[in-house]
């Protein structure tokens, strides 16, 4: 093993923690892409960069 | 003076009363501490290039005088303008008036005698010595209540929102609201000794990892993300042009929060902290670039179609400056958090070019740009002087340029002279002093681009003084006019 990789893998504990937080950390992330990309979202994102100018603006 | 909404929801009509006095509150306090804090920015940049400015008094020199500059500039300038547009945005975003009017109020004034303690402890040399946290305990417990106020006034008004989804500017706030209360709570556990000094509960490596894993943060969540939620607000309504693309924004978001909470160990490069922990620093700073910049480009590309009007208004200039500077920094920042170009750039002037061009770059930039285009709009006011804002916008960018361009080859100057070898494998420049002294050139030319910067801010304060004691406008005779 590289010398730096079993270096941090001594120095931590609760190593299983920090993996665990590290895969529900990038679901979470790749969860939120497939919702901004997601083809049946496409209006809702239209509609939210507009929001400054109607709803988020002054009537 | 108070905006009115309407809405017909469920085929009812509303009507929603937003507090816009607690945002002109906080627009006059952020144009006073604005020039307070680029005031003293200038006096201890004349005592780096001229020592007897620190006129031989213990409050005035410069050990004392930066700490003040920069509490000054973060949490005075900066606190209140950030405050001052999610006051504004918030509740037109979410169509509902602030939560408690009282809890608004606690906020400002505990904010501004937060401020003016710090002005009166700072000087006086009471500090705690941790970088951008030297506030003694007395104030930063005051500070934690003041933030308690603040954020329980915000998540309040989210909970009475009359809109379903959040717009991306509230999950930027939401994200300041939420990672200052955590870092400056974590950061500043002490065990208190007297009323003005405490002993912090960390040790050693903790204590300087601790501190920096809050220094880059305060610089992420403090100086970052509320302003990217300011951009992203209010360059769509005074460019009048929807956001590029609201995908990218969700992605920029979390992928920015994601990655900028870690990348605090590259302060400590070189230290006694494991070769691990500051690599995952380093690397999480380079994996920061990619967020930073689709932000940018989000920016840039929420212009199309209004890049003519660019040429004429200023608001749209600093704003496009602001988000330039936003770009540049953030590719010069994970540059300089590589090993090897931090062995350089470490302790030298390039640090200080760096953190300005965000600072007065982009932080500045886009502050002005916002207070600008809100003047007329919550005031009903025009602009006093129309030309002095671009009068404004040249002299800061020059000042800003002259700044940074100083500070970079100062920087490289003093860092490759540090490290020079002759021949025979001995230091170059071994006298320390003799590097120094040759910096003088390069601090009165950072001395004349920030003095250029702090006239740019005067005529800005006399200008937003003169339009609220001018006539108000006719309403249909709006500067930016708002879409219905």
């Amino acid at each position: 093993m590289n010398t730096l990789l079993r270096e941090a893998a001594a120095s931590v504990q609760m190593g299983w923690l920090l993996g665990a937080m590290t895969v529900v950390f990038l679901v979470c992330f790749v969860g939120w892409i497939v919702y901004a990309y997601h083809p049946r979202n496409r209006e809702l994102m239209e509609e939210m960069a507009r929001m400054p100018l109607g709803d988020g603006g002054d009537s | 003076m108070e905006r009115v909404a309407t809405g017909t929801g469920a085929g009812v009509s509303e009507t929603t009363v937003y507090d816009d006095q607690i945002v002109k509150m906080f627009f006059t306090a952020t144009t006073v501490w604005a020039l307070v804090g680029m005031l003293v920015g200038v006096i201890i940049a004349l005592q780096l290039a001229w020592w007897p400015a620190n006129l031989g008094l213990p409050w005035t020199t410069f050990g004392r005088l930066r700490p003040l500059h920069t509490n000054a500039v973060i949490f005075a300038f900066a606190g209140n303008v950030c405050f001052t547009g999610i006051y504004h945005s918030t509740q037109r975003l979410l169509k509902t008036r602030m939560y408690s009017d009282r809890l608004s109020r606690v906020h400002f004034w505990g904010w501004q005698s937060i401020i003016v303690a710090a002005a009166i402890t700072l000087p006086l040399g009471m500090t705690q010595s941790k970088e951008y946290a030297e506030l003694i305990w007395p104030i930063d417990v005051a500070i934690t209540l003041v933030w308690v106020a603040f954020g329980v006034n915000f998540f309040g008004t989210l909970a009475r929102r009359k809109v379903k989804h959040l717009y991306v500017a509230i999950w930027f706030y939401m994200s300041f609201v939420i990672t200052i209360a955590v870092l400056h709570i974590v950061n500043s556990l002490v065990i208190p000794a007297t009323l003005f000094r405490s002993y912090p509960i960390y040790a050693g490596l903790t204590d300087a990892l601790v501190q920096w894993w809050y220094g880059h943060n305060a610089v992420g969540f403090f100086l970052t993300t509320p302003f990217l939620g300011l951009m992203y607000y209010y360059l769509p309504r005074a460019a009048q042009r929807p956001v590029y693309s609201y995908r990218l924004s969700i992605v920029h978001f979390w992928g920015l929060v994601f990655l900028y909470i870690w990348a605090g160990p590259h302060h400590l490069l070189y230290s006694a902290l494991p070769d691990w922990a500051q690599t995952v620093g380093m690397v999480f700073s380079i994996m920061l670039l990619a967020p930073s910049w689709g932000g940018m480009l989000n920016g840039l590309l929420t212009l199309r179609g209004a890049w003519d009007r660019v040429r004429t208004d200023p608001i749209l200039k600093f704003m496009v400056v602001a988000v330039s500077f936003y770009g540049m920094s953030t590719f010069e920042g994970p540059m300089m958090s590589i090993r090897a170009v931090n062995s350089l750039a470490h302790y030298t002037n390039w640090v200080i070019g760096h953190v300005h061009s965000g600072a007065l770059g982009w932080v500045g930039m886009i502050s002005f740009g916002m207070m600008y285009w809100m003047i007329q709009d919550i005031w009903k006011r025009k602009l006093a002087h129309p030309s002095w804002a671009t009068h404004h916008f040249w002299l800061a960018t020059i000042g800003i340029v002259l700044y940074t361009v100083a500070m970079w080859a100062a920087g490289l100057m003093e860092g490759l002279q540090w490290r020079a070898l002759n021949d025979a494998g001995r230091l170059a420049h071994p006298i320390f002093l003799d590097i120094t002294t040759r910096l003088e050139p390069f601090l009165w030319l950072r001395l004349l681009g920030g003095t250029l910067y702090l006239i740019g801010a005067i005529m800005m304060a006399v200008n937003f003084w003169q339009t609220i004691r001018g006539p108000e406008r006719p309403a249909d005779a709006a500067a930016v006019p708002a879409a219905a």
